[in-house]
């Protein structure tokens, strides 16, 4: 290996690059940078050759301020790779560079300290102790107070980090739901380990969705249910990976195909859809039009980032309030923006609480399901858990 | 894992465009040490042939047309041969042969590229005149050159593919006046329907640009006024400078007759190997499989083109190291997919043209943007997307026509797993 892991990776893609700038274009962060997808291969490249140790690598990519654009204002989003003639895969680009970094001492810790999720504590772990949200009695694949360990499972629900935490009381009406549509489901509450990648840790990550993938075979699941595309994804790969036979579905589609319908009636007026960029090919889309029982192609959709990919937040905090404005201004005065992933709802009511706008805030389980998400109490305790009697032990665990 | 490896006879590319630089890159990626003896008859760094519209119409300067730098190149520690094009590969004793030598090689990567071709175009009565043709740089020269004479005002592209298309902006960005005759009722040839095809000549009409549809070009004479041009609907014109743009013919000529199979290019497997073990071929003189007909076909992009350079060069690499080749290798197929914009107009495509019997197609048409689905019904009943047209009215990187063109491509891609 020489100075950068990842300089096959590198290569492979300035192999594939036209360098004909359409991605520059498609992209905040690469007008910023003023740099194509290729341009960030050859600069990582650049920065190895004739470099004698990583210190000078370090120095060199350090003082590449286009690069370090580059690299940590990308929101994964694939609006570069959908532009791009060739297709090419800015996701794997990125990911890539992101672990030099990382290896390299490039991204400073107070950017992923608290979502590192393959530890003990973390954001969302630490909110869920701190305000009492737990599914040991739902997880019945593990020995608990509850219950014994059952094997015996068919269906592992998988709500994803955000709902889990901030949506405790509709994660447990729709696990009720799934569990009803099947004969005995369980509840995999970990993390897909998508902050992990961001921050670099991308061999951390796999090994994480490589757990999940361990559990799930052992609860006996035959399906898993994802309420996120990104969650779904990764545990697609960890689960072939492994060899666990597990077909990964959509929440959306588990519903739709068994029958389910809404609650109660779509709200009236625009329903403007936020899909997430986790749904390369729009699957997730279809599925959750078709179990709306919407048209996919009445709706309005816009497509790319809400802002919360790639952790870019941590580098500029101001780019996540850009993005989730931009695409936000897409849905008219009294819409009812409807998202596909929990983080995309979490990140508009974010940026909604400091910006308001005439538009209604759902994830499309909302929608279908009696139990609400109550942001403003989220936002509160998610700010109060600082101050107080955690306040301490909080900075000292994400120090 | 990587494993050095070396071999008596160096690995031979020939051809040193996009598929061959991949297949360098993918030789050294994978470990092979030994010697990498490449056949260019260029004696530039590779270009993007993408790259030479853009040129020629003044939005790329000549340096930018190279994707690779000198030091990049020179990284995959390369023997380039100087002496002459290939004028045959012999597989039987794994021999190439150059004007001026023959050379040994122990596994060969024919990544020669496709020339443009002038069917049909009946040339100028009396005249030596050899209309512009677009593909590589030398050819983007000399249409940048006559594009920027002074005396040049009127451009006639013959042709209503991709190739004439960017020539048609390439004139367009020189403000000439512009005419486009194309055999077919549409432009677009085999990559629109009609529907996506009317839109997309409604922009070019808006931009100025005349279209002379289903009729080609009769007889071409030099007068005082310019080249007159009799269509063959009885129409004439006069134009100072007429383009070519009927197809490409793959470059196989030094292949001999039966010593590999060919089809209209060399049919290859799907880790890029000829009929020869020992043979591999990637890019445009590859016929490898379309993932939607399952057919042996050339699908002539760049992207294609990189994958099965880089597949050719992996494969070989594991084979003379002595490792099983793996399945992450392979490359199953690919389909086609085209993007394109003409001063604004945007059009993309993927897939399948073809509406057979069990095929039917459903047309959106929104305030800018025209799509076309071609749904198939497969035979356990159920549909799938097996090509899409969208035609946009403005060119806006990131926006909405490129995300659904990424979406549909990757709907038609999950649909031929």
């Amino acid at each position: 290996m020489g100075l950068l892991q990842c300089a096959d990776t590198y290569r492979t893609f300035s192999g594939q690059c036209t360098e004909c700038g359409h991605c520059t274009g498609a992209c905040e962060s690469l007008i910023a940078a003023n740099m194509t997808l290729g341009d960030i291969a050859k600069s990582m490249l650049a920065a190895e050759r004739g470099a004698h140790d990583t210190d000078e690598v370090r120095t060199r990519i350090a003082q590449n301020q286009q690069l370090i654009q580059a690299v940590r204002g990308c929101f994964f989003c694939t609006s570069c790779k959908n532009t791009c003639f060739a297709h090419n895969d800015v996701c794997d680009l990125i990911y890539h560079a992101r672990i030099d970094f990382q290896n390299l001492g490039l991204i400073e810790r107070e950017a992923w300290s608290s979502v590192l999720v393959d530890q003990e504590w973390d954001i969302f772990t630490a909110y869920r102790a701190i305000h009492g949200i737990g599914y040991a009695d739902l997880t019945r694949h593990v020995q608990n107070d509850h219950h014994e360990a059952q094997h015996d499972c068919d269906v592992a629900f998988f709500p994803g980090c955000s709902l889990a935490a901030y949506g405790p009381e509709l994660t447990r009406e729709i696990f009720e739901a799934v569990d009803g549509l099947c004969d005995k489901a369980t509840m995999i509450d970990h993390c897909c380990g998508s902050s992990l990648k961001s921050a670099g840790f991308f061999d951390r990550a796999e090994a994480l969705c490589e757990n999940n993938a361990a559990e799930i075979a052992q609860s006996g699941a035959k399906t898993l249910v994802c309420v996120c595309p990104g969650c779904a994804n990764d545990m697609k790969v960890a689960l072939a990976r492994k060899g666990v036979e597990v077909e990964v579905e959509s929440l959306a589609s588990y519903l739709g195909k068994r029958g389910f319908t809404p609650k109660h009636p779509m709200p009236e007026g625009t329903l403007c859809l936020s899909k997430s960029c986790q749904d390369r090919d729009g699957t997730y889309l279809r599925e959750t039009c078709a179990v709306l029982g919407i048209d996919p192609d009445t709706p309005s959709i816009f497509h790319g980032c809400c802002g919360a990919g790639g952790a870019v937040s941590a580098f500029k905090p101001e780019r996540q309030a850009q993005q989730a404005d931009s695409k936000l201004s897409f849905a008219p005065d009294g819409a009812t923006v409807v998202t596909m992933c929990p983080t995309c709802t979490y990140t508009y009511a974010y940026r909604l609480m400091s910006a308001p706008r005439n538009v209604v805030n759902k994830h499309y389980t909302e929608l279908m399901f009696d139990n609400q998400f109550d942001w403003n109490l989220v936002f509160a305790q998610l700010g109060g858990m600082w101050y107080g009697e955690y306040g301490a032990w909080l900075a000292s665990v994400f120090a | 894992m990587k494993q050095a490896t070396t071999t008596s006879a160096p690995v031979a590319i020939v051809g040193f465009g996009t598929a061959g630089v991949n297949a360098a890159i993918a030789l050294r990626n994978s470990g092979y040490e030994g010697v990498i003896r490449v056949f260019s008859n260029i004696e530039t760094l590779p270009y993007s042939p993408i790259l030479t519209s853009y040129y020629a119409g003044g939005e790329k300067s000549y340096d930018e047309c190279f994707p690779w730098s000198y030091d990049e190149i020179a990284e995959l520690n390369l023997d380039v041969v100087e002496d002459g094009p290939v004028t045959k590969l012999d597989p039987a004793d794994h021999v190439i042969s150059t004007a001026n030598g023959t050379y040994e090689y122990s596994k060969c990567i024919v990544a020669t590229g496709a020339t443009p071709m002038c069917w049909g175009f009946p040339g100028v009565d009396n005249d030596d005149y050899q209309p512009l043709v677009l593909r590589s740089m030398d050819d983007a020269e000399r249409l940048k050159t006559a594009l920027e004479n002074p005396s040049c005002k009127r451009l006639l592209v013959s042709g209503a593919s991709m190739v004439a298309l960017k020539t048609l902006e390439a004139g367009l960005n020189h403000n000439l006046e512009c005419t486009l005759v194309g055999i077919n009722p549409h432009v677009l040839d085999f990559n629109a329907l009609p529907e996506a095809a009317i839109r997309f000549e409604k922009g070019l009409r808006a931009k100025g640009v005349t279209l002379k549809l289903g009729q080609k070009i009769e007889s071409v004479i030099r007068t005082d006024e310019g080249l007159a041009v009799t269509f063959s609907t009885g129409e004439t014109g006069v134009y100072d400078e007429i383009s070519v743009a009927h197809g490409m013919k793959s470059n196989i000529d030094f292949i001999e007759p039966g010593s590999l199979e060919v089809d209209r290019a060399l049919v290859v497997d799907e880790f890029m190997r000829t009929s020869d073990p020992d043979v591999y071929a990637a890019g445009d003189v590859a016929q490898g499989t379309e993932l939607i007909s399952g057919e042996k076909r050339i699908v002539g992009i760049w992207k294609n083109a990189a994958l099965q350079g880089a597949c050719a060069g992996q494969a070989i690499a594991c084979e003379l190291s002595g490792t099983e080749v793996p399945e992450s290798c392979k490359l199953p197929g690919s389909i086609s997919t085209n993007t394109i914009a003409v001063n604004g107009t945007l059009f993309i495509s993927a897939g399948t043209m073809d509406v057979t019997e069990n095929r039917t197609v459903e047309v959106r048409e929104s305030e800018d943007m025209t799509v076309v689905y071609i749904f198939e019904e497969t035979q356990r009943g159920e549909r799938r997307l097996v090509g899409f047209n969208i035609t946009c009215d403005h060119d806006e990187p990131g926006g909405r026509a490129y995300d659904i063109g990424a979406m549909l491509t990757l709907r038609i891609e999950a649909g031929c797993r």
